[in-house]
């Protein structure tokens, strides 16, 4: 079931700054959407239309059937955003926030203060429930805004950096959350800077640049058609070590055979780095940054 | 219409929480708008005193509805709760109402103080505290639009926070508010300039209708005249300046 649809959506500020063009793609139930591209691409425009937040130029867009522009109604009481920067009020609980927040979206007493122990228990903040949030780390406090965006239990999530200035453990269980909401039938759009956090979550991604489509499709598509593959690094022999490594990329298995056993032969270290999306990213939007760089 | 009441009281709540957690700052400002009022009766005469005290009530609501600008923009350009919220099944008049009468919330505790001042100062009437309340809620909704059209324009916290405080001290501490318009008179260029100003309309109202003044009727139809014109214009211009959905 295709939970959103965009159709050659295209977006020019007021101002006249021209954020996105021609962008088309869905999503389907279930999935995790990542959209990637470096700072300025065009991403926050396309989450923020999305949510209903900005109004697209040109082009359409649908959630959940509903067309972000003429009816964002039917919309909003089954999304929830996590918006770039979000901080919490630093006089206030965590507690206080996710329970005041649950309230605004219309649940009773009773309900939201169960849903907001889960949604705490759940991110780890429970036992920070009565601190201020100014007493919270960064990653506490990230994790506080996405509880606030979680506990509305949305049909569609919109995360725009969510996983930002939090700490390995902190990243894996937003992981974890959101894999598990998307296993209830959660869809989530999430832009993040990460490549590893896109590249262990997406089922499918977008990497806009310039606020055009620079590739769409899953990360092994992204890697299989930049010919960005698996690299194999070749130690120089013991007792040279001024020399530097080799560093090669077999195309086929046969290739990878032959260097093994040049590598025991001349009893050299052998290591293997699978492809990475960073550098699939870096060659899609590499065209771009040399361009700005002459 | 339950439920859009329901989300107004929440979110006015929220914004208005951490003040209510911490009573001694809840004290400090709700009372501020009357520390000159203790000035003026230690200093000048108990009527004087009277008439600072009606002053200081019409200025608690006008700087409540001032500084909506600063709920306005902290929530949309700093803690981002305005998207956040935008993204839920919230109205956008739910929204603005919250906002709106958080600071009335904060306010309440100094109004109901100074009110049971005046009632034990001298005889007075239901109508009277009745059409006091009025104007400055007249007022108070002008001054919300003004804080709304700040809030939703300004670009940082800087300005966020300066403005509605140089203009509370341009439209409560300057003008006849806490003193009577007839100390005026001897300066016609300023006076001229007092009665461009609303909270200078809505003190003269409160205190005639409290009795501590006495003012022609073309005057008291000038004052309401003006204090709707200047909501109505307010509302205007926040109307084109705030959004809830951005363009």
């Amino acid at each position: 079931m295709e939970v959103v649809r965009v159709e050659d959506l295209g977006k020019t500020y007021p101002g006249g700054t021209k954020a996105l063009e021609g962008v088309s793609f869905s999503i389907q139930k279930g999935e995790i959407f990542c959209l990637l591209g470096r700072n300025g691409a065009g991403k926050t425009t396309l989450l923020r239309i999305l949510a209903t937040q900005l109004k697209p130029t040109v082009g359409r867009a649908f959630v959940l059937g509903h067309d972000v522009l003429q009816d964002p109604k039917a919309i909003r009481p089954h999304i929830a955003v996590v918006p770039q920067e979000a901080r919490p009020q630093m006089l206030l609980s965590p507690y206080d926030h996710i329970l005041y927040f649950c309230l605004i979206r219309g649940r009773s007493r009773a309900e939201a203060r169960e849903r907001t122990r889960k949604v705490m228990d759940d991110l780890g903040l429970w036992e920070h429930r009565d601190k201020l949030a100014s007493d919270l780390s960064g990653g506490l406090r990230q994790r506080l805004i996405i509880a606030m965006a979680l506990v509305a239990d949305p049909e569609v999530l919109f995360l725009d950096e969510p996983t930002i200035g939090l700490d390995p453990l902190g990243r894996r269980s937003v992981w974890h959350m959101l894999r598990e909401l998307t296993r209830k039938g959660a869809t989530i759009l999430l832009t993040t800077h990460y490549l590893d956090e896109a590249e262990m979550l997406a089922d499918d991604l977008l990497i806009v640049d310039k606020g055009r489509t620079a590739f769409l499709g899953t990360v092994e598509a992204a890697k299989g058609d930049t010919g960005v593959g698996m690299r194999v690094i070749v130690e120089p022999p013991a007792g040279n070590g001024t020399a530097p490594p080799e560093v090669l990329e077999p195309r086929s298995a046969e290739e990878v055979l032959a260097i093994v056993e040049r590598g025991l032969r001349e009893k050299r270290k052998v290591t293997f780095k699978p492809a990475s999306l960073e550098e699939a990213f870096i060659k899609i939007v590499g065209g771009s940054i040399e361009v700005e760089d002459t | 219409m339950k439920s859009r009441i329901r989300e107004a009281l929440y979110i006015g709540l929220f914004d208005a929480l951490p003040l209510l957690r911490d009573p001694m700052l809840l004290v400090v400002i709700s009372l501020f708008s009357f520390l000159p009022v203790i000035f003026i009766f230690v200093f000048a005469d108990q009527k004087s005193a009277v008439q600072s005290l009606v002053g200081a009530i019409v200025l608690t609501f006008s700087f409540t509805g001032l500084f909506a600008s600063q709920s306005v923009y902290f929530n949309k350009q700093w803690f981002r709760f305005q998207d956040m919220l935008v993204a839920s099944k919230v109205s956008p008049a739910s929204y603005a109402v919250g906002l709106s009468v958080s600071g009335l919330v904060v306010a309440l505790p100094g109004v109901l103080v100074a009110l049971v001042l005046l009632l034990l100062s001298g005889p007075t009437s239901v109508v009277g505290i009745f059409l006091l309340i009025a104007t400055s809620l007249i007022l108070w909704i002008g001054l919300v639009f003004v804080g709304f059209a700040i809030g939703a324009t300004t670009k940082n916290a800087r300005r966020a926070n300066s403005i509605p405080q140089v203009l509370s001290i341009a439209m409560g501490f300057l003008p006849p508010v806490y003193y009577p318009l007839a100390r005026l008179d001897a300066y016609p260029i300023a006076k001229a300039f007092a009665m461009l100003i609303p909270t200078t309309h809505a003190a003269q109202l409160a205190k005639f209708y409290f009795g501590l003044i006495v003012i022609p009727d073309w005057e008291v139809a000038l004052g309401w005249a003006y204090l709707l014109g200047f909501a109505a214009l307010m509302g205007f211009l926040a109307s084109r300046r705030a959004h809830w959905v951005d363009p």
